[in-house]
């Protein structure tokens, strides 16, 4: 370009050549940005331009000269536009777009072709960077990261602290509560239940309790103990950082008094509703696990004893079962009868010493039956279990919540009987009188038994009862045999024991029923007694070669017994000089009659009587 | 005391209420797993079935010759528990309260007697002029929540007719059905199986559908 300058000075001018420093290296090169290019200015420009600006302008130009070229055929129109109108908006928004579609498509159509048009991108402008503002930015947002950080490390540390230290955390309380009762959470408090619905009980009354945090308890002194079971042996001085709200049904604590007496007498008092045991010292301290386990289980008696109740209205025995008050009589026996009484002790019956005393001296009569009480407790378990322990249907159609064998009636057609038996089942009244009608029943068999045992020397009498009973038989073996003979004469009985009768069973298979009156046992017994002296008396006369002349088991002369028969037997000594004759009796007892040969001096007969 | 459960319920429901999903076999386990927790029962395993059902139909002529309303019944037998009694159903189509077109209801509705029977159920079926409409197996898990049965069962096709043990899947999927048999009227327990739905809602979605959409599609 210079190079054409000869005659005159020309003065020319251009951009400068110099370009706009980028960056200066260490060694003082200097590193240009490079200028942008022709078509790189033109792709700025071109950026630049807003089309839907100039569209939208456009639009308007044409619109203003439309309005004016219609304006004058304006009345001709007019009833066809307002009838069109709802629609024309849509109309021509609908129109434009298909406009902008198919320019759209041209353009497309001509791009692809790359022979008119090449479509390039076009490079964004850095954005300026001002390094002083990035620093202050970052500067700020790695304060604000540290800040949490060292926020989150705080809490943490001090969490860290209250696990180890000592003062039980409320959540892990509630975690332990978690672990043993049933929770949920409804609005802002954390109710559990303590009810045994969901393990078969229908029992309406609601155990709802309530968890509460220990507001007063921030510090809290003592060891913190997680395992559950012996949470509740452990805390039970100490404060912990929760606190169950029990409803004031279930507060105190109740059981179940069972117990069997003779005499009709103190029929008359008949409240129980005293505190059974020394209410506790600690009763608002108590820890929740003690706590919900007692309210648990006067939740649990309250719904055993109204099912006996229940029952005991219900059921129709010739002799009434009698609901006074929060006690139940049922008569076992003539004379005997049972009581069950549901005890609770609240905080509020305070007012009830007097009773207390005359409850205490009722219990000195009659001991509490721990064994029925318990036995009561398992029976409405196991209610409870066959409640939600009902087979699955098969196949999978069938109808839900029938026994197997209520399944197979109506296919195997049965008898209205066997229909009936279905549905029978006792009652848990029913099923606790016939255990303490077993139990009186055994007691007093036993007491028969050895007292008898304890009279009667000469046979003795061994008494083996059979390990394997149940609640309602029970059964023994009875061995009777002489002292000093025990090998060669041997009488065993066995005698089962049921609920109201007594059933022996000889050696040679003869069964004997006895009712629960217990003089029936005695006078079996000596019976047998008496028999066996007999028996006895013949395996040793074989084994000293007596002889024996006659024997008779059901003796018809002599003496009349006052009970059952004697029995005898006639021997002679083996050189034929004396004969015995020898007579038991069950009450008489035993009686030896001497006679010398009848060729001998001394003729007349003595008599030795032995018992 | 075995029977108590069934004194309380009334000798004949006539009403099912029922709400039907469904789940993948991946995802099968874990519906279980959710059952278990849910259902009554939790200590022992879940009940597994293996059912073969059988749907007859009887097309009546009635008088002067018009068509009636084919009726179905359903026979089904446990091949698990060939012991168990034989079991006839028939169930009525879901009733107008109780598809999509009620939102008031929570359930569907339909009516049902259920009877057991002896083994000779199909023969008798025969006879009466029944003619087999078609059959398959199920299997799956059962779980009991009070009064409420829910069954997760896959459903099999039988591939010779008569033969249950050549079977092949209609799906990969399984059916989940949720369903109360009641007097009519207690519409209060629908509810309950709405509540207990809601429970399984993120596995699987129990619904009211419309049958007689899923027929016209």
């Amino acid at each position: 370009m210079n190079a054409k300058m000869a005659t005159s000075v020309d003065v020319s001018l251009e951009a400068l050549a110099e370009n706009q420093i980028q960056e200066i290296s260490l060694d003082g090169h200097e590193i240009y940005v490079q200028p942008i290019s022709m078509s790189e200015s033109l792709t700025k420009l071109a950026q630049r331009i807003d089309f839907t600006k100039m569209e939208e302008e456009g639009k308007e130009l044409k619109s203003v000269a439309a309005n004016e070229t219609e304006e004058g055929d304006d009345e001709a129109k007019s009833a066809f536009k307002q009838e069109t109108w709802p629609w024309d908006s849509v109309h021509t928004k609908l129109r434009h777009s298909l406009t902008e579609a198919s320019v759209l498509l041209d353009v497309l159509n001509i791009a692809k072709e790359k022979r008119y048009m090449l479509l390039d991108p076009i490079q964004q402008e850095p954005p300026e960077s001002r390094m002083f503002t990035q620093v202050l930015g970052k500067k700020k947002a790695l304060n604000n990261a540290a800040q949490i950080l060292q926020h989150g490390s705080e809490r943490l540390r001090k969490s860290d602290n209250l696990y180890h230290s000592s003062a039980p955390a409320f959540q892990m309380e509630l975690l332990n509560v978690r672990r043993n009762w049933r929770l949920k959470k409804v609005a802002n408090s954390i109710l559990g239940d303590l009810s045994y619905k969901s393990a078969g009980s229908r029992f309406r009354q609601n155990g709802t309790f309530e968890v509460l945090e220990n507001k007063e308890m921030e510090e809290g002194a003592g060891g913190h103990d997680t395992t559950p079971g012996s949470a509740g042996q452990q805390h039970a001085g100490r404060r912990s950082s929760l606190h169950v709200a029990i409803p004031s049904h279930l507060q105190g604590a109740s059981y179940i008094y069972v117990s069997i007496q003779k005499d009709t007498d103190s029929l008359a008092s008949a409240n129980l509703t005293i505190p059974s045991h020394p209410t506790d010292p600690l009763a608002g301290e108590t820890h929740w696990q003690k706590k919900l386990e007692a309210a648990q289980n006067v939740l649990f008696c309250k719904e055993l004893f109204s099912q006996l109740a229940r029952e005991a209205v219900q059921l129709k025995p010739p002799i009434p079962h009698m609901v006074i008050g929060n006690q139940i009589t049922a008569t076992l026996f003539p004379g005997i009868q049972l009581f069950i009484g549901l005890c609770h002790s609240n905080d509020q019956d305070r007012s009830t010493e007097p009773q207390q005393q005359q409850q205490q001296q009722q219990r000195q009569k009659s001991e509490h039956n721990h064994i029925l009480e318990h036995s009561l407790h398992q029976l409405l378990r196991e209610m409870h279990t066959a409640n939600i322990s009902l087979p699955m249907p098969h196949p999978s159609t069938a109808m839900l919540g029938a026994s197997k064998r209520r399944r197979l009636a109506g296919p195997h057609a049965f008898s209205r009987a066997s229909l009936l038996q279905l549905i029978e089942g006792k009652s848990l009244l029913e099923q606790i009188i016939e255990q303490a009608q077993h139990t009186v029943l055994r007691i007093r068999s036993t007491n028969v038994l050895d007292s008898i045992a304890m009279q009667c020397r000469d046979p003795q009498i061994v008494i083996h009862w059979n390990a394997l009973s149940d609640a309602t038989h029970a059964a023994m073996k009875l061995n009777i045999t002489s002292q000093g003979y025990e090998t060669i004469c041997r009488t065993s009985l066995a005698i089962h024991i049921h609920t109201t009768s007594v059933r022996v069973i000889y050696r040679d298979g003869r069964i004997v029923k006895l009712s629960h009156e217990p003089h029936e046992l005695t006078n079996v017994l000596l019976g047998v007694v008496s028999v066996h002296n007999i028996s006895a008396l013949q395996s040793l006369s074989k084994l000293m070669s007596w002889q024996i002349l006659s024997t008779c088991m059901n003796l018809g002369v002599g003496e009349v017994e006052a009970l059952g028969n004697a029995s005898a037997v006639v021997m002679a000594s083996p050189s034929g000089e004396r004969v015995l004759a020898i007579k038991s009796g069950p009450i008489s007892g035993v009686r030896v009659y001497v006679q010398g040969l009848p060729g001998n001096t001394s003729s007349d007969a003595s008599t030795l009587e032995t018992r | 005391m075995a029977e108590s459960l069934s004194s309380v319920l009334p000798i004949l429901p006539a009403k099912e209420y029922y709400l039907q999903g469904s789940i993948h076999d991946a995802a099968k386990d874990i519906l279980l797993h959710r059952l278990r927790g849910l259902c009554d029962c939790t200590e022992s395993e879940p009940e597994s079935f293996h059912d073969h059902e059988m749907v007859y139909v009887i097309r009546g002529v009635g008088i002067g010759g018009v068509q009636q309303m084919p009726i179905t019944v359903r026979a089904s037998q446990s091949l698990e528990h060939p012991e168990e009694p034989w079991h006839l159903r028939y169930v009525g189509n879901p009733e107008a309260s109780g598809t999509g077109v009620d939102r008031s209801k929570s359930a569907m509705v339909r009516t049902c007697i259920d009877v057991g029977t002896s083994d000779d159920l199909i023969i008798f079926l025969q006879e009466l002029g029944f003619r087999l409409d078609f059959e398959y197996v199920t299997k799956g898990y059962m779980f009991r929540k009070g009064r409420m049965k829910v069954t997760v069962s896959k459903v099999f096709r039988v591939v010779q007719p008569g033969k249950t043990d050549s079977i092949e899947p209609m799906s990969l999927s399984c059916l989940v059905e949720l369903s109360l048999t009641a007097p009519a009227g207690q519409d209060a327990v629908a509810d309950d199986m709405k509540t207990f739905a809601e429970q399984l809602k993120p596995l699987v979605q129990l619904e009211k559908i419309d049958t007689r959409r899923l027929q016209s599609i």
